[in-house]
């Protein structure tokens, strides 16, 4: 029963989400483009979390994303649709290439190195000013829809679906049972027969897709980008404490995380314009001190302790 | 002390350094000023993670509050940074410290993930702070004696910042002295190696925790001093320089701080070996991270071989 009722919140609130655009005018639905987009990338980051790998490289294959379904435009004379999923697979290509090297490392050393990668599909566009624009970036000839925002916000909204539907499927599937064995002690997981580096190329695959999923729909939403927005930190650091926030190893998680930070960065750009993202250090900061399961993790926990106490009172 | 093997590999880094100092000068004398800058920031993170075993991802803005802190300093009272280098010392140490007591401390028996996360937090912070307080206004001093030259011939080059090649071998024998002959730095050493060893022959590890840090902030703080004769201030000044002091410290492996010294000249001899060049002048930043992931990966698959 309990389930049922969670599925059907869940098709509630994707209903809400489909006809919101109704409601809202431009500037808001440009505001829940950011905030979906930003959601997207916090889901996605925790589904590799969930393995015990922890990347910084998130805006990396972002940007990745985003170039590569732009200059699918410029050079190959794409379609943007056909663009889009160019994107995805060359994303997903380069993780596969990149895993087999990068999946080896742990800890630290697999969190530097992704950063470190990120830097240098920076550099690479910045410095190949012949096929990437160099600085200055590139410049679409045509906006997705010709800039209808109601279009937009679908588009980044079903990226947005096959996000979660992945991050659900990894939840719910046998993923999870070896995700979860890895990140708990890899060496049982090892002997218990769990193929540790397949796992983790799938979950570091199927993550870098979505990740340059999301980067082609923003570019196409956008119609340009240039090495420092497509590569920008943000990318990296608000889904991280955003996911965190939320708390991790969940999906439900990192989406509450996204909608409050979101709607709170949306409002603290407005009364400081320099340095607001102090806010998302300074909860980081707070997060891993206090309460590292996260709000949701926190939710469980007194949900929990209630059930076990009633539990309790019925059996005295 | 010279192994068999590292015996070819040691003649042809030298038959590179000569071919290099024939061709082009340059690239070794500036190479060689940058390796000193690296080494001389990178060291004090390497003391951190020897002994306290955390990488500290906000080392880079620990520097970047201390060339702020000097800065304030030497605007205010019209002193030289290197009087304000002791003082800027005392206030990191301080600073490092409190961070340690407050945050670092409360993660030391967390997951690794944990730290790396706390550290980038606080790292975020510090720059995004220096943005509110002073903007992204880049502030610079100029100083007479930065501009000194010297001639060689037809060559003449600046000498100024043979100054961080200096203070990186100050560091590196320094530290290696404090932790060999000195009560505490021994004390600092057994902890590294094994903090239960240690506390259990009566040392106070959180004390020595504590210490470590306070004395790697205070370091990184003087050379945050030093750094505003040199460069133009501004928040995120410090971030390149916590990347590039993981990788020296990959590079040379963890605890072994002269080999840091090392790292630095490789790294910064080819980063000026390819500024020499216009066609290549852009791809110079590539080649530290070329470098960090070739390191991390080498090791990681000599690992699986041994």
């Amino acid at each position: 029963m309990k389930l049922k009722a969670s599925w059907l919140a869940a098709a509630l609130l994707a209903v809400a989400a489909i006809i919101l655009p109704a409601f809202l005018g431009a500037y808001p639905l440009n505001v829940a483009r950011s905030i979906m987009t930003y959601m997207a990338l916090a889901v996605s980051w925790d589904m590799l979390l969930r393995s015990g790998q922890i990347s910084f490289g998130i805006a990396g294959l972002f940007g990745l994303g985003s170039y590569a379904s732009a200059l699918a435009v410029l050079r190959a004379g794409m379609s943007p649709a056909a663009s889009i999923v160019f994107a995805v697979l060359f994303a997903g290509l380069v993780a596969f290439g990149l895993g087999f090297a990068i999946l080896r490392l742990r800890a630290m050393y697999f969190s530097i190195t992704t950063l470190a990668l990120m830097e240098i599909f920076r550099i690479i566009m910045h410095n190949l000013h012949d096929f990437s624009g160099g600085p200055e970036g590139v410049v679409l000839p045509a906006i997705l829809f010709n800039g209808e925002a109601k279009a937009l916000y679908w588009i980044c909204l079903a990226g947005l679906f096959v996000t979660i539907a992945a991050s659900v499927y990894f939840e719910k599937s046998k993923l999870h049972l070896a995700l979860t064995a890895i990140r708990n002690d890899e060496i049982s997981a090892r002997t218990s027969g769990v193929n540790i580096f397949k796992y983790l190329l799938i979950a570091f695959v199927a993550t870098s897709m979505l990740q340059g999923l999301m980067g082609a729909i923003q570019v196409q939403s956008y119609g340009f980008t240039m090495p420092d927005t497509a590569f920008d930190a943000n990318f990296t650091l608000l889904p991280l404490a955003m996911a965190l926030l939320g708390g991790i190893h969940s999906t439900i998680g990192p989406m509450a995380g996204a909608v409050l930070l979101g709607v709170a960065a949306e409002w603290l750009k407005l009364k400081i314009p320099y340095g607001h993202l102090v806010v998302y250090g300074l909860i980081i900061i707070l997060v891993i001190l206090f309460m590292p399961k996260g709000l949701y993790g926190l939710a469980k926990d007194k949900f929990k302790k209630s059930h076990d106490n009633r539990v309790k009172g019925k059996l005295s | 002390m010279l192994k068999k093997q590292s015996l070819p590999k040691v003649a042809a880094v030298a038959a590179i350094f000569v071919a290099i100092i024939l061709w082009r000068p340059t690239v070794l004398i500036y190479g060689l000023q940058a390796a000193g800058l690296y080494a001389s920031i990178a060291i004090p993170m390497g003391l951190v993670l020897g002994i306290v075993h955390i990488v500290n991802l906000a080392h880079g803005e620990i520097m970047m509050v201390a060339a702020y802190s000097s800065y304030m300093l030497c605007s205010w009272l019209g002193i030289d940074p290197y009087i304000s280098l002791i003082p800027v010392a005392i206030i990191t140490a301080i600073f490092g410290f409190i961070i340690y007591r407050l945050t670092i401390r409360q993660t030391l028996k967390a997951p690794e993930l944990n730290q790396l996360i706390l550290t980038f937090g606080i790292a975020i912070s510090l720059t995004q702070l220096a943005n509110i307080v002073f903007t992204s206004q880049t502030r610079k001093m100029s100083f007479s004696y930065v501009s000194a030259s010297m001639d060689i011939g037809e060559l003449s080059f600046g000498i100024y910042n043979f100054v961080f090649l200096v203070a990186a071998i100050v560091l590196a024998y320094g530290l290696k002295f404090f932790l060999h002959k000195t009560v505490a730095g021994k004390a600092a050493l057994a902890v590294g190696q094994n903090p239960r060893g240690a506390a259990i022959v009566g040392i106070d590890v959180d004390k020595t925790y504590g210490l470590i840090f306070a004395l790697a902030c205070a370091l990184v703080g003087a050379m945050g001093a030093m750094f505003i004769t040199r460069s133009a201030v501004f928040p995120s000044v410090g971030s390149p320089f916590t990347m590039k002091s993981f990788c020296l410290i990959a590079m040379a492996g963890i605890g072994n701080i002269p080999g840091i010294l090392g790292a630095s000249v490789l790294l910064g001899v080819s980063e000026n070996f390819l500024k020499a060049f216009r066609a290549t002048r852009g791809w110079a930043d590539i080649v530290f991270f070329v470098l960090i992931i070739s390191v991390i990966l080498g090791r990681s698959i000599r690992g699986k071989r041994a």
